[in-house]
């Protein structure tokens, strides 16, 4: 990204270490002083509150299908919807940012969310369900933003780190979620409430937070370390080349085929997310017959183990990166996923309580791990049309959750033990195209790095 | 040498006493309660309907047939119609996993008399079609015996009950206001940051 000049004023000073474009070489995550760390804590608190918003309804299945009369058609319908609507907002979110502003992009996804949020609690057929899902789904394009500005505001030694937290922690929301929303019902219903009512009040919650996580963005966020996009709107125009330069960086990523492998990889480690954050707490209710709030709370553990799971990956990748090269990231991920394949398989396979909370514990951590992991290859695709690449990363995550909902976990042809052995399965299956993956100057998982300057040359120049 | 054999066998057998005593099969119970129940015509409005049970033993059983029943514990069941394409109401033979009866209407001492109630139906209930069921315990707390206001195949005598609907007008009308907030203070800041915008470009 360019740094807008600003001849009126003085060049501002931080107090954080930046780097020749005003982006912080340092990661301070308990500070709020520079305009750097701020918006860290804005990107991946809104960012958060879209996940808690939109997995505060699966831990209230149990009751909500009682209401609305849903039949397990239904909610594997609902729970596939939840995730389409995002395929096609992350996808499109990249191009709106470079417009807008991160700022801007992120305060108005939420603020226009939040409605659909409240608008759950007026819900009364499986029909108005399944939209409500669909439309909330819409609020996940959050990611692309928060991404988008943590590479804004963060240089290249620290970006890795910054993504890999901010998303980690916005993750957490969707455990937290599972959490806290059978606690508000169960706090609700003290009041003689009925249950049918009470589920409906809860919703107050996560679609207040929204909004206010959307307006501190709005009062106190900023777009770049300097400022803001309105500001320099009229510099950046002058400089940019035309309409031409937009669709040649779409195209350089869209037809760029590690990117393709990378989004299929990340549908089943995200996407498998995602997947178990929808069905774990009915699994858990269902099968062991314990309450709703022991269900919420062990789905929960799920949810929350992404505040340090996802960091740790984006770590691992790191490390891995500066012992082996690229060849060390691809390795990192190829295992990570692969052992969270095969946890994933024996968490159907177990069948006792306790047990499966144990699997499913190691499982989170894996499967999580590698989602970071996979934004630590996403930087190296293509340096010009990174944007375009973690659209299509990110739209992958969901693409690859609708995918597995819709095979497994929206009929009654499999019980809900062997569909998670199969997902595990796919997974495994599925992560072996990372061996495909090769890079001219930095190799790939069993070959060295082309030794050809030409195509070396050729391929850098491209990831300009 | 003996004592030994002996030893593991009684250890296997009291394992497999174990592994039966949480177990008890629905197809095991015998079928020696009597259970009517009397409702309104029509559908039922859970809240504000009532259901009357009657139940007792089979009077045309021999005695002593009851002789450990300790308690009896009256149940609404889903019927299959209610069950289909929902795999948290099914209908499994051991009676732990067993998820067709799940509200209690009373669990009483067992009395050789014949018992009456009157039940509303409570505002938790959902919109379904059911029949009751009655259980006899055992001092131990397992099931021994069943009877059930339907036939074995489930068809006959069933009623419908509709649930309230969790929506009230107040409940709406905050939606409304609350989202109208929400859209408003977008467009509150789009407006500010347009002002600041000219004001800056006039200084």
């Amino acid at each position: 990204m360019e740094t807008p000049p600003s001849p009126r004023k003085t060049i501002p000073s931080f107090t954080i270490p930046v780097d020749s474009e005003n982006k912080a070489t340092q990661f301070h995550p308990f500070s709020l002083t520079s305009p750097h760390m701020l918006a860290f804590h804005l990107a991946w608190l809104s960012l958060f509150s879209c996940f808690f918003s939109t997995f505060s309804i699966p831990p209230l299945i149990p009751i909500i299908r009682e209401d609305l009369k849903l039949s397990q058609a239904d909610i594997g319908a609902a729970g596939i919807a939840s995730f389409v609507g995002s395929i096609f907002s992350r996808l499109a979110m990249g191009p709106v940012c470079d417009m807008v502003g991160p700022r801007i992009a992120c305060a108005t996804l939420s603020l226009l969310t939040a409605p659909i949020v409240l608008a759950t609690s007026l819900v009364s057929s499986p029909t108005s369900f399944i939209l409500i899902r669909f439309l909330m789904g819409f609020s996940l394009a959050n990611f692309v933003v928060n991404q988008f500005w943590m590479s804004s505001m963060f240089s290249g030694c620290v970006v890795g780190l910054a993504n890999g937290v901010s998303a980690g922690w916005a993750n957490t929301g969707s455990g937290l979620a599972q959490l806290v929303m059978p606690l508000i019902f169960t706090a609700i219903s003290h009041f003689n409430v009925p249950s049918f009512t009470a589920w409906r009040l809860a919703f107050i919650v996560p679609s207040m937070f929204q909004a206010l996580t959307a307006i501190l963005v709005l009062i106190y966020g900023q777009d770049l370390p300097s400022g803001n996009y309105k500001e320099f709107k009229k510099t950046r125009n002058n400089s940019k080349e035309g309409d031409d330069n937009f669709l040649h960086v779409l195209f350089n990523g869209l037809k760029n085929y590690r990117g393709w492998i990378l989004a299929l990889t990340y549908g089943y480690s995200f996407g498998v997310e995602l997947t178990i954050d929808n069905i774990i707490a009915q699994y858990f209710y269902d099968r062991f017959n314990v309450n709703i709030q022991m269900a919420g709370t062990i789905a929960a553990t799920f949810g929350l183990a992404n505040w340090f799971s996802r960091p740790m990956g984006g770590v691992v990748s790191d490390a891995m990166g500066r012992s082996f090269g690229m060849r060390g990231r691809l390795w990192g991920l190829w295992v990570v996923q692969t052992v969270a394949g095969l946890l994933c398989v024996s968490l159907g396979r177990v069948s006792s309580l306790w047990s499966s909370i144990v699997v499913m514990c190691v499982f989170s951590v894996f499967v999580q791990a590698a989602s970071g992991l996979t934004f630590g290859v996403v930087p190296f695709v293509s340096k010009r049309s990174l944007g375009v690449i973690s659209g299509m990363t990110g739209s992958g995550g969901t693409v690859g959750a609708v995918v597995t909902q819709m095979l497994l976990f929206s009929g009654s042809e499999f019980s809900k033990q062997t569909s998670i052995s199969l997902m595990g399965l796919m997974m495994i299956i599925c992560t072996l195209p990372l061996t495909f993956i090769y890079f001219p100057q930095w190799g790939g998982m069993f070959c060295a790095p082309s030794l050809d300057p030409n195509s070396a040359a050729y391929q850098y120049h491209l990831l300009q | 040498m003996a004592t030994r054999g002996i030893l593991l066998a009684s250890l296997v057998l009291s394992c497999l006493i174990q592994a039966c005593y949480g177990a008890v099969l629905f197809s095991s119970l015998k079928k020696t309660l009597q259970v009517t129940t009397s409702t309104k015509q029509g559908v039922l409005q859970s809240g504000e309907d009532k259901i009357t049970v009657t139940w007792g033993l089979n009077q045309s059983l021999p005695a002593g047939t009851d002789s450990d029943y300790k308690t009896i514990e009256v149940t609404l069941c889903y019927a299959p119609i209610s069950q289909k394409d929902r795999a948290w109401r099914k209908t499994e033979d051991h009676l732990n996993k067993d998820k067709t009866c799940q509200f209690k209407l009373v669990e009483r001492p067992y009395n050789k008399s014949l018992q009456t109630l009157d039940w509303i139906i409570e505002r938790d209930v959902p919109t379904a079609t059911y029949f009751v069921r009655a259980y006899a315990f055992n001092a131990d707390g397992h099931e021994v015996a069943y009877g059930q206001s339907t036939n074995d195949q489930k068809t006959t005598n069933l009623f419908e009950v509709q649930a309230i609907s969790g929506r009230h007008v107040s409940l709406d009308i905050a939606s409304v206001c609350f989202s109208a907030f929400s859209v408003v203070s977008l467009a509150f800041f789009f407006f500010i940051e347009k002002r600041k915008g000219k004001t800056t470009q006039q200084k």
